[in-house]
């Protein structure tokens, strides 16, 4: 039997080898519009018929990466407070509610003021001030209607609305019924060019359970954090999204506006609609209510360059949690080669069961629990890095685990990889290049990531060429330029206290 | 708005015209009228349907073409579940499901399989749940034929290697060393079992049911419920009607296995209540409160999916997340769930709150319950929520493997075969009555289960109104 499965193996790679590029994605470019306004802001469509549904994506060039020192998790609070309706959404008397509003600020400030002063603080001017401010806040409550844009992308049969923040830009994204684009143009051209900031303190709160609940309760948050700080010692990759403690905790709206104000740039700004559409009709609609915007070009933003790292750098976290690690190693962003060769890499490591990591670590050794390669973490505006995510089976450790791996890494460098092997990695990026087309979001995702980073969507309808010219030289090749002990950045997380094993201060 | 729309088509023309027409930049033609008065096109809401087809072998198929790409996917849904697992070898039915996947089959080894399920780039996922087992599998059209005799083996021809076997509990072991390690997690984990005390689906795997589990028993539970005439199957993707009936009769054409069909369990009998506490100090806690509740097949299903929006599930409007979140700040994460069965269901709540906070979050949220059991609702809200969900129906039929599967669920569940079709219309006829009704009878604060993981000794003194917890450390 096992023979004849070798020869029915030989038989499959010949087979696969010639399984020819499905004509869908060899004729994504013709099914896609691309459009662009005076002003700069380009629109990607695509028609998909099977139901009368759409779901339009609008990206803008404006992330963590563009905050300024001491302001980091700006851009996330921003996406928080682009929620909170317009002067024509949500407002009941906008001239009046505009004045409260500057009043409320002014007493943030000055409690944001006595505050930082934390041991020597007045207590007694916290509390007048905090008593001050809930007057104004139960007085605004009769000037807006909350929760307005919500409510009406709801009402109007919306699905999965919601918005993201990278370090690399700020995403909205919605679905619905093919037949109300006009509701999401005039929403989020309105709260791009009109937004009112409200309850801008209690959602500062929020954002605050919304870090407590991804980092300081979360061992996989603190790891990563951690990591992320010791991997990029200058550029602002290194800073979390979400933001730092310190900077969060008086997070000021003059630091808010400042970043909206980088989001009124159409040159930073992209749209894909996919879905039940007709595209001049729905160009019709877009340039009506985003035209208007002046061009006013994008300057290049001035992010200071991460140096070349000379060193191993390693971070080590406690935490009550079993043990958990992260190797990583900067590399070149796409659309560079090295980042295709990466992506091979990322497949052959630790997709599958046959996967180099999984099989021999989870597998045979059995010294790991899970284990992932990541390539492009944390984004991909500015060089990155290729990661690995991975936990040791008790009772192993952090240490062997990391042994094992860089065993791994090692190995990949000294012979290259088989030709099963990169031909069964490009099988699998195949696959997954197919299956992503096969939603009218995740297709709406991708074009407009593609075409706002890069600036041009067919990075994505000429990806599979590229990968299918990768060789077991490349990937070879990028091993041993970049995967280094020099490049490399280890963060482990280790538990705080032996709840099982009892008497040791730290077990690893 | 819509209907109107559908009555007067040239309106809607005109009114496309008229946007033509206008200039981009002429600053007269302000866009900015209220979205409520926004005229939309109308909109031809289709519900396309799979075909069932009664399989000779007993298999129940659902089908739906769709030539967009070169794939076919498909799902198969088994009567059994993890409710099934014998007392003191919780687990069983988990590691049956994983193995079947990894565990090799008479004919093909696990490592052979592996290799050839990678090198086609076609990755079945097998999971279990409380009261069904479930496989997704997508591959290319060209490896129909291959891909579909692979799942078959796997299905109905397992091997449980032993040493696979020894893989599988060692990585569970590893698994549960590691749930308390995520509070949300855990925090799930021991709602639902709490849920549900002295019934088979409150007793969850811990390392110490798992070293009880053999060979022989995976077999067991295999032989039970794996059989053809046990399982439904949706099919859609790049395939004829044809074409799926005969390659999948062929692959799971399998004479010496005996029909037997299982039947849907039986609801639990009890339901557990008070207040738990599991202390964890890190410094948010994780509360989740909840309680049985009625069934997808009761008359009322439709006001509770309703009231469950309005609580806690619609969104930013919904109440919880509205107080919680938006007015205090209490919460980045918090709201509701109804999920729904085919003999019963769980209600239940949830926040995630800084320490300090937890009792005022739970304060919060017993209020809104209290003031939706004393029928607070408008007629206003009704209408919102209402609309909300009906317009967003839509989405249930977005994609022909969705449509599929949905329909395979309607009959797992036993429920009218105009389930879906009639959704919209049952949640149509929903009125203020009928929702206050439902929240009046149907949320009970002395029935409610209370689970809250957090930092115990810094959550400040125990409210006197409240009764007592019951403080534990779970095993796993």
């Amino acid at each position: 039997m096992r023979t004849k499965n070798k020869i029915w193996i030989a038989l499959g790679l010949l087979l696969l080898a010639c399984i020819a590029l499905p004509a869908q994605a060899v004729d994504l470019e013709k099914k896609i519009v691309k459009a662009r306004l005076q002003n700069g802001l380009t629109v990607l469509m695509m028609e998909r018929k099977f139901s009368p549904t759409v779901s339009l994506y609008i990206r803008y060039r404006v992330g963590a990466v563009d905050e300024s020192p001491g302001q980091s998790g700006a851009a996330h609070f921003l996406e928080h407070m682009m929620f909170k309706g317009t002067t024509t959404i949500g407002a009941k008397n906008y001239p009046a509610e505009k004045k409260l509003l500057s009043d409320m600020e002014k007493i943030g400030r000055e409690l944001d003021r006595e505050r930082a002063k934390q041991g020597s603080a007045d207590a007694r001017k916290i509390r007048r001030l905090e008593a001050r401010m809930k007057r104004l806040q139960d007085k605004h409550l009769r000037y807006y209607i909350p929760n307005e844009i919500d409510r009406l992308y709801t009402e109007n049969g919306a699905s999965g609305m919601n918005a993201s923040t990278g370090q690399d830009m700020t995403t909205y994204f919605i679905n619905l019924p093919a037949n109300k684009i006009e509701l999401w143009a005039r929403i989020e051209s309105d709260r791009l060019l009109h937004p009112v900031f409200r309850q801008f303190y209690t959602e500062r709160d929020v954002i605050l359970e919304e870090r407590r609940q991804r980092v300081e309760a979360s061992p996989d948050g603190k790891l990563y954090e951690a990591f992320m700080e010791r991997a990029y010692s200058t550029h602002p990759y290194g800073i979390p999204i979400v933001g730092l403690p310190k900077d969060l905790t008086f997070m000021s709206p003059a630091a808010i506006h400042a970043i909206h104000r980088k989001y009124l740039s159409p040159r930073r700004i992209v749209i894909a609609v996919v879905g039940d559409i007709d595209p001049s009709k729905t160009m019709e609609l877009i340039r009506r209510y985003f035209g208007k915007i002046p061009d006013a070009g994008a300057p290049a933003a001035r992010i200071p360059a991460e140096p070349e790292q000379k060193a191993e750098r390693k971070a080590q976290v406690w935490f009550d949690a079993s043990p958990s690690m992260i190797i990583g190693y900067h590399k070149p962003a796409p659309p560079a080669r090295e980042d295709y060769v990466f992506d091979v890499l990322e497949t052959i490591l630790s997709k599958g069961r046959t996967s180099r990591l999984y099989d021999r670590l989870v597998i045979s050794r059995q010294i790991a629990q899970s284990i992932s390669a990541a390539n492009g973490v944390p984004a991909a505006r500015y060089p990155n890095l290729f990661t690995i995510f991975a936990r040791p089976r008790h009772p192993h450790t952090n240490e062997e685990l990391q042994t094992a791996i860089l065993g791994e890494i090692e190995a990949i460098k000294t012979a290259p990889v088989t030709e099963e092997e990169l031909a069964r990695a490009k099988n699998q990026l195949k696959m997954d290049f197919i299956k992503s087309l096969d939603s009218n979001s995740e297709l709406a995702s991708i074009l407009s990531y593609t075409e706002l980073l890069l600036g041009d969507y067919r990075y994505f309808s000429d990806y599979l060429p590229q990968i299918q010219k990768v060789t077991a030289g490349d990937i070879q090749a990028a091993a041993i330029r970049y995967l280094t002990a020099e490049n490399r950045t280890v963060a482990v997380l280790n538990r705080k206290t032996a709840p099982e094993e009892g008497g040791g201060a730290h077990e690893k | 708005m819509k209907n109107r729309k559908a009555f007067f088509p040239a309106a809607g023309l005109l009114l496309l015209a008229i946007f033509a027409m206008s200039p981009p930049s002429a600053p007269a033609e302000s866009p900015w009228i209220s979205p409520d008065q926004i005229a939309y096109p109308a909109l031809e809401f289709r519900m396309p349907q799979a075909q069932r087809i009664a399989l000779t072998n007993g298999m129940v198929l659902f089908y739906l073409k769709d030539g967009e790409l070169p794939l076919v996917s498909l799902t198969v849904l088994v009567r059994t579940g993890s409710l099934y697992d014998p007392e003191g070898k919780e687990g069983l039915a988990e590691l049956t499901a994983a193995l079947l996947r990894t565990g090799g089959t008479t004919k093909i080894s696990s490592g052979e399989m592996d290799r050839r399920l990678d090198f086609l780039a076609a990755s079945p996922s097998f999971s279990m749940s409380l009261d069904s087992a479930s496989v997704h599998f997508s591959f290319l059209k060209s490896d129909l034929e291959e891909c579909l005799g692979l799942l078959s083996r796997m299905l109905l021809e397992p091997a449980f290697e032993e040493k696979k076997i020894q893989e599988a509990l060692a990585l569970k072991k590893e698994e549960l060393r590691r749930i308390a390690d995520d509070p949300q997690k855990l925090a799930f984990r021991e709602f639902n079992r709490l849920l549900y005390p002295g019934d088979p689906r409150g007793r969850y795997a811990t390392s110490a049911s798992i070293q009880n589990i053999s060979r022989a028993d995976l077999a067991a539970f295999h032989r039970e419920y794996f059989s053809p005439a046990n399982m439904l199957l949706a099919v859609s993707g790049d395939i004829s009607r044809e074409e799926a009936v005969e390659k999948i009769e062929q692959a799971f054409s399998d004479a010496t296995i005996p029909r037997r069909v299982h039947e849907l369990p039986d609801a639990p009998k009890q339901r557990g209540r008070g207040i738990f506490l599991i202390p964890k100090a890190i410094p948010q806690s994780t509360v989740v409160s909840g309680e049985l509740t009625i069934s997808k097949n009761h008359p009322d299903f439709y006001a509770f999916e309703v009231l469950d929006f309005l609580i806690g599930s619609g969104g930013f409007s919904s109440r919880i997340f509205s107080a919680v979140r938006n007015e205090e700040g209490l919460a980045y994460s918090a709201g509701s769930f109804y999920r729904a069965r085919s003999n019963y269901g769980v209600f239940g709540t949830y926040a995630f709150t800084k320490t300090a906070s937890t009792f005022r979050a739970i304060s919060l949220i017993d209020a809104i319950l209290k003031d939706a059991a004393a029928g607070s609702f408008s007629q206003t809200e009704l209408d919102r929520a209402k609309r909300s969900i009906i317009n967003s129906f839509i989405f249930s039929f977005e994609q022909p493997g969705q449509i599929a599967s949905q329909q395979m669920t309607v009959e797992y569940e036993k429920l009218p075969a105009d389930f879906l079709t009639a959704y919209r219309t049952k949640i149509e006829a929903v009125t203020l009555e009928d929702v206050r009704r439902v929240a009046a009878a149907f949320l009970h604060e002395k029935e409610r289960l209370t689970l809250i993981v957090g930092d115990a000794d810094r959550f400040g003194a125990w409210p006197q109104n409240w009764a007592p917890p019951s403080q534990f450390v779970p095993q796993h």
